[in-house]
């Protein structure tokens, strides 16, 4: 027997009895789309935290301070940065954003050197409008894809925001998650129109030679800056934001388990609704067994039955929630720190193939009671 | 050879328990049914009637004695080996139809064509086709079980039981829970199967009527044939 005959009568099950398997199908989407909405998060967390092997971004931050309200430096501390050994380019931010505390809609606005963004930042993709026109006005602002989406922005638009009114003048592309949800401004616009004053930054922003010189070049900073007037605490990027947003990262942390909740309640519903099923169809399943179905057949009709079931709830529900997260384009912000919460493609298969494995072990006790009972009294 | 013996019974018999009850529905069988005969059998609820057409078709083993159909020894057999020759060798009717709701009528009849892994798309509904038509039918593919009456549901039944081309074709009560006119048109239907296609059939029925449309007919009771039975007598009395 051919195992196709076996998905077709498996699909016939599903396709013929359509209020059941819709109902578990929404079931099964709305476990799968919290699944899948929960493993955004946590990736979209792994890849601002993990350090990679080609880590080379150092920031430099006030001491002992957490917000970008309170971090102030000196802007001339860049010059004696940049004169330090294992330091390839350094750029002064100032950053302002409409909320310090935990929140889904950070602000965030970037103040930087308008000459210096491109050769700091050469991964910058202007995906809409211009890097010239961004450069030539004061006032422009080179908006993150997500943060444009998320507040429907276009080249040309104005927008206010924390008492800073700015010009869209483009629409940019990074691979560092962080460019994507801020609003890059020239930094003595920012610095004047946040009233920080000019010659005052909230960060500087190091590139090193390599990750091995992430640690040196650190120490460096911190102990040419030590007993100035500002003094420094230096980290790699992705270690700057697992210390400062850790109270947003255990928040996140917690989802995983409703993530497994989610999963738990998926199966036990495709294993309910099987269940039933078996029961519902102990003749029909002895009837298959007279004609001379092997019991295998009739069981691993049922356990399609519970992977298409499975596949197609995996598929409404990791899908709706990858295309929800795109839409929303939501970002978690804690301390002008910001996390987008983005589904890649790795999350929503993973869901998929969860769903579509959730689907055959939930069919398994129902595919053994439909081929092990006995015939005979079966059929009566 | 029309009258060679294709099923054979030698002393049959099946025992089960019924809580503490052992419950024997057949006890020590002699039968032996020619190739291409339409057999009936009859007698009272407990005869144990149905129990030996379950063991003729392959669906229930024998607890002792000898049952051969078609030259092979079902008691012998194991279970997926008794799957396997039913697939090939029988097919079943069952009283109350026992169609498959979800599926139309071409799929229920297709449904032990599926088993057999050489046959295309295409001959398979050649022969589902052949199938239905010769049930006067072929109108009625695309129906599914509930938009069929119960003399049609009966008719596509008996069409998956004859699709895979089996010599031995079992009937419990098929005219059971039909009017007389849609009983008259199965049997009908099971002589011309048995007399034109050589098929062996063996009916239980409680429906005289029924059992005339059959070459012979047996009585069943207390698990024994009554013509058996009575030889035995007359052997104990001599």
């Amino acid at each position: 027997m051919k195992w196709q005959h076996l998905i077709t009568l498996a699909w016939k099950q599903i396709a013929r009895h359509r209020v059941r398997s819709a109902l578990t199908i929404v079931g099964v989407a709305a476990g799968m789309f919290l699944y899948t909405a929960v493993q955004s998060m946590q990736s979209s967390l792994k890849a601002v935290t993990e350090s990679g092997a080609n880590e080379s971004i150092l920031v430099v931050y006030r001491e002992n301070r957490f917000c970008p309200m309170t971090s102030r430096l000196p802007e001339h501390y860049l010059a004696e940065i940049k004169r330090i050994n294992g330091v390839e380019e350094a750029i002064p931010i100032q950053i302002t954003v409409n909320n310090c505390g935990a929140s889904l809609d950070v602000i965030t606005f970037r103040g930087v050197p308008p000459e210096t963004l491109a050769s700091y930042n050469p991964d910058l993709d202007i995906v809409e409008g211009s890097y010239e026109d961004w450069k030539s006005r004061s006032d422009a602002a080179l908006v993150g894809e997500h943060f444009a989406r998320r507040r429907s922005l276009s080249p040309g638009d104005t927008f206010e925001a924390v008492g800073v009114r700015v010009y869209v003048a483009g629409i940019a592309r990074s691979p560092h998650a962080q460019d994507n949800n801020v609003a890059y401004v020239h930094l003595p616009f920012l610095q004047q129109s946040s009233r920080v004053g000019l010659g005052t930054v909230t960060q500087f922003n190091v590139r090193v030679s390599g990750p091995d010189q992430l640690e040196p070049v650190a120490a460096a900073i911190d102990e040419t800056f030590a007993s100035d007037q500002a003094p420094t605490t230096t980290r790699p990027e992705q270690a700057f934001f697992a210390q400062t947003a850790k109270d947003m990262i255990e928040m996140i942390a917690f989802t995983r388990w409703i993530g497994l909740g989610a999963v738990l309640a998926v199966l036990g519903l495709v294993a309910n609704a099987l269940l039933l099923a078996a029961r519902g169809r102990i003749q029909e399943s002895a009837i298959f067994q007279t004609i001379g179905f092997p019991r295998r057949a009739v069981g691993l009709i049922m356990v399609g039955e519970g992977a298409l079931l499975g596949l197609a709830g995996g598929l409404v529900g990791s899908l709706g929630a990858s295309l929800f997260f795109y839409l929303k384009s939501y970002t978690v912000g804690n301390e002008g720190l910001t996390l987008a919460l983005n589904s890649s493609w790795s999350v929503t298969l993973s869901g998929l193939l969860i769903a579509c494995l959730l689907g055959l072990i939930a069919s398994i006790w129902p595919a053994i009671l439909a081929a092990t009972r006995p015939l005979v009294s079966s059929l009566r | 050879m029309k009258n060679e013996p294709f099923i054979i019974c030698r002393g049959l018999s099946k025992t089960y328990k019924k809580g503490e009850t052992t419950v024997t529905p057949l006890q020590a069988l002699d039968l032996n049914v020619p190739k291409g005969e339409f057999l009936a059998l009859m007698g009272p609820s407990g005869s144990g009637k149905t129990t030996l057409l379950n063991l003729i078709a392959g669906i229930d083993t024998p607890t002792t004695g000898g049952l051969q159909v078609g030259g092979r020894e079902l008691g012998k057999m194991s279970r997926g080996e008794l799957t396997e020759w039913r697939a090939h060798h029988c097919g079943y009717i069952f009283q109350l139809y026992h169609l498959v709701p979800i599926l139309t009528a071409f799929e229920n009849v297709e449904l032990p064509l599926l088993l057999d892994s050489s046959l295309s798309r295409s001959q398979r509904r050649d022969r589902v086709e052949a199938a239905l038509e010769l049930v006067g039918l072929s109108g009625r593919s695309d129906h599914r079980p509930s938009e069929l009456s119960g003399g049609q549901e009966q008719r596509v039944a008996i069409a998956r039981a004859i699709v895979a081309d089996p010599e031995l074709l079992v009937a419990d009560e098929p005219t059971g829970d039909l009017d007389r006119e849609s009983a008259t048109q199965i049997l009908d239907l099971l002589q011309r199967l048995s007399g034109e296609m050589g098929k062996t059939i063996v009916m239980v029925t409680h429906d005289a009527k029924a059992a005339d449309a059959a070459s012979r007919t047996l009585h069943l009771e207390k698990g024994q044939l009554v013509e058996q039975m009575s030889a035995m007598a007359e052997g104990g009395a001599q």
